[in-house]
């Protein structure tokens, strides 16, 4: 675990109060989390929990009721590219193409058109889909919209990358090779990743480290260190399925999170 | 990622953005905005008044001044205009497009359910409908005064034919809506026709039937005032119709404010009822 | 026992020529009808009904004959001109407040209370108070079309920002976008089936308050032409001009679906074809 001074983001004291018309609707209790350069890490946790809650706030898109995201040690400032997000819905942009999607943060950025396009070009082989680059968002299927998703989250070169659910909304078979082709890059690319997930499989598979949640108000309830040179990383979830750590630690964290489900 | 440079320009100033959004993003609280209204309509009002002075640049034929107006609507109330008090002339206007609109209502549902639930009756009913439709209702005044003369028959029969289009229209949707799905549960459930015609298929259709049966009201109201601006002897649109005649501005100004009041309590009227007939369902009447 | 649910086989339309084929024989019945009753057996007067001969005749007549001032392309011109003027300035208006209104919640605020109050007010009851202020000129109609026109605009454009996902623009925020942005390239794409929807609505709203309009005011145009048929107890008029005007409104509608299928080939988000105040 990183010491808080030299984490690539902090998540220092946030806490989250939500007013609603029948009161106050605790969904975080206070957190701290702090995410080192190149980690990837996992957070799970029961339906509800706020996790969901907690990366809108390090994103920069729903402000902390207490504490606050620091990045590099000093306050994050508004949403942008350092902090890119990947949503669970894919939120592509319906009225532009595939590679227009993915362009986007260029434009805000204000690259020129040559910059533009060989980065995208890039990211279109990356996330396979260069035979797709002239489809609009709701041509596609939903695993392919989110490759599309990631591929923009991707190209604006984020100092942090955010992952809400990201495969939430697809089918298991989608998910598995999307899982996987996340594991791949990762090896590829040190990429700086916090990843929301409910499926503790998926949030053993991927993680450096996972972080349980409590039921809500949501709190940071364990952290769990996962060796990255561990015998089944690489491999194939099903393949992986058949190693006893990776066994072991699937059922420690989902014990965790089913202890936080009867409560919930 | 792989070193901590970026190369997102980072000239933008970096401001803590505590807030969720500015001023003018975010959504007034309830006291906010009834001030905010208040005070629109008072600027309105004051506009209003200012300009209507007797020194001022709108002369009163044009608009009259807000107190001249308040004083024709209390005349109104007291004193008969053109042989009918307010409240008769009111009167007059309602019955004729109450009657057109259920009269309307009870030709077009059963066309329109028929017509929903049966491939021929659509088939055979719908292109002669969909002929007759483009036709605005107010291009029937002049044929049903030739027909009819000018009176209640050709007021009653221009409504009617403004009214019964959505009752048919949203008839036939209604019984679209119904999802094949949910007869089948109930099929499997044991339930018999007649439970699942009025338990299933009733309860579905309703909130669809009674937008339909709200937009009816609102064309029927909208053809009323135009039918009686052209050929009445009673009724809101024959003030009117007289008071610009006699430059009676005032007259006429109440006479427009009365009709989209009663325009505006038969849309509630209807929400309401969509709201107790169907309090389940979402509005899906178009605008 | 015969299982309703066999009868709502809606989705189970056999081949197009079925339909046609009973539409076309109803048509075909009525049409019969209506030449039975007018020519050969009389039993409807010709002054009430004209037979479809005579009205084919009138309507050929009256596109090379003026009456009443023009020809029927003459008061179809006029009424097109009015149309278009209205309409347009409505759209030009109502647009722009609409995503005004959307978008700036304290604007909305202001201005919802007098807008609700006056919308209730039908477009036709204007016509006294339009014609005290313009006098009985082509203005006046215009005036009247886009009073018919313009809440539409504006209550639609407004559905259709709001209505906007917000997980959209906080993608567009997490990519680095400013408001301006956001508004352009997001918000505006995507609401604008149903601006779109907005704008046909209008357009027909638009196309029958004018009709209404010009059955009182005015010396040109086809509602001015069907209250001179009446006026001159010639229901053949009446008759070729009400199908004019349905005929216009119709093409004009069907133009307008056909543009908005082209211009915005991605998913509409759930705008309707609304059945508007027909």
């Amino acid at each position: 675990m990183p010491a808080p001074s030299n984490a690539k983001m902090n998540v220092s004291g946030v806490s989250k109060t939500f007013r609603t018309r029948r009161g106050d609707v605790a969904a975080l209790a206070r957190c701290d989390l702090a995410i080192g350069k190149g980690e990837f890490v996992t957070v799970v946790g029961p339906s509800g929990c706020g996790k969901s809650t907690l990366m809108m706030i390090a994103a920069g898109l729903e402000p902390p009721t207490t504490g606050d995201i620091l990045v590099d040690g000093r306050p994050a400032g508004p949403p942008g590219p350092q902090r890119s997000v990947v949503f669970q819905r894919f939120a592509l942009f319906p009225s532009e193409t595939v590679t227009q999607n993915i362009e986007f943060g260029l434009r805000v950025a204000g690259l020129d058109r040559a910059e533009r396009a060989s980065r995208v070009d890039e990211q279109l082989e990356l996330m396979g889909l260069v035979q797709f680059r002239h489809a609009y968002p709701h041509e596609l299927s939903g695993g392919m919209q989110q490759r599309v998703a990631i591929a923009r989250a991707l190209v604006v070169r984020p100092e942090i990358l955010l992952m809400d659910e990201p495969f939430g909304a697809l089918d298991a078979q989608t998910r598995t090779v999307l899982q996987e082709e996340v594991s791949r890059l990762r090896r590829v690319m040190n990429y700086t990743v916090m990843f929301i997930t409910h499926s503790v499989e998926e949030a053993v598979y991927l993680g450096d480290r996972v972080v349980v949640m409590t039921s809500r108000p949501g709190r940071i309830k364990k952290e769990i260190a996962i060796p990255r040179d561990a015998a089944w990383r690489g491999l194939e979830i099903a393949e992986a399925s058949n190693y006893a750590d990776f066994i072991a630690y699937k059922r420690d964290i989902w014990n965790l999170v089913r202890a936080e489900l009867v409560r919930a | 990622m792989t070193s901590g440079t970026t190369t997102v320009p980072r000239w933008r100033v970096v401001r803590d953005r505590r807030a969720a959004a500015s001023f003018w993003r975010r959504e007034p609280g309830p006291l906010p905005r009834l001030v905010i209204a208040v005070g629109a309509v008072a600027i309105v009002l004051a506009a209003w008044w200012l300009a209507t002075r007797p020194d001022g640049p709108i002369p009163p034929l044009f608009l009259p001044p807000p107190g001249d107006v308040a004083e024709a609507f209390v005349r109104l109330l007291s004193r008969p205009y053109l042989g009918n008090t307010l409240l008769q002339h009111v009167g007059a206007s309602l019955s004729i497009v109450l009657g057109g609109w259920l009269l309307a209502g009870v030709v077009g549902l059963p066309l329109g359910i028929a017509m929903g639930w049966s491939q021929r009756a659509r088939w055979i009913v719908f292109p002669v409908f969909q002929l007759l439709r483009p036709v605005p209702p107010l291009a029937w005044i002049p044929l049903a005064i030739y027909w009819f003369g000018i009176g209640s028959p050709a007021r009653m029969f221009v409504v009617f034919i403004a009214a019964v289009v959505p009752w048919v229209m949203n008839a036939i949707q209604a019984v679209y809506s119904i999802d094949r799905l949910l007869v089948q549960a109930a099929l499997t459930l044991g339930a018999s026709d007649r439970q699942i015609l009025t338990r299933v298929v009733c309860r579905t259709a309703l909130p669809t039937l009674v937008a339909g049966a709200r937009v009816a009201l609102g064309n029927a109201w909208t053809t009323l005032v135009a039918a009686e601006l052209i050929a009445a002897t009673a009724g809101l649109g024959y003030i009117a119709l007289n008071a610009s005649r006699t430059l009676e501005t005032g007259i006429l100004l109440v006479a427009m404010a009365v009709i989209g009041l009663l325009g505006a309590l038969f849309s509630s009227g209807m929400q309401l009822v969509t709201r107790l007939v169907a309090p389940w369902a979402r509005d899906r009447a178009t605008p | 026992m015969s299982v309703p649910g066999e009868r709502l086989d809606w989705r189970a339309i056999g081949t197009a020529s079925q339909p046609v084929a009973w539409g076309a024989a109803a048509l075909g019945v009525l049409l019969g009808a209506w030449l039975l009753a007018t020519t050969v057996t009389g039993i409807v007067p010709r002054n009430v009904l004209p037979s479809p001969v005579e009205l084919i005749a009138r309507f050929a007549t009256l596109v090379v004959e003026p009456f009443s001032g023009s020809t029927l392309e003459g008061h179809a011109l006029a009424s097109l001109t009015r149309w278009v003027i209205g309409v347009g300035a409505a759209i030009g208006l109502g647009v722009p407040i609409g995503i005004v209104l959307a978008w700036l919640p304290p604007c909305r605020a202001a201005f919802t209370p007098i807008f609700e109050v006056l919308r209730y007010i039908p477009p036709f009851a204007w016509v006294p108070i339009a014609v005290l202020w313009l006098g009985a000129s082509t203005t006046t109609q215009a005036l009247i079309v886009f009073i018919a026109a313009f809440p539409v605009c504006v209550i639609n454009t407004q559905l259709g920002v709001a209505h906007v996902d917000r997980i959209l623009l906080f993608a567009a925020q997490s990519l680095g976008s400013g408001p301006l942005r956001m508004l352009a390239r997001v918000v505006l794409p995507v609401a604008a089936p149903f601006v779109f929807t907005g704008v046909r609505i209008a357009f027909s709203n638009g196309w029958m308050a004018l009709v209404g309009a010009e059955l009182v005011v005015g010396k040109q145009g086809l509602g001015f032409l069907i209250s001179q048929g009446q006026a001159n107890d010639s229901v053949a008029t009446i008759l070729v001009g009400m199908v004019t005007i349905g005929v216009i409104g119709s093409i004009i509608d069907v133009v307008l679906q056909r543009m908005q299928r082209r211009l915005l080939p991605w998913q509409p988000a759930s705008a309707h074809s609304g059945t508007g105040r027909r």
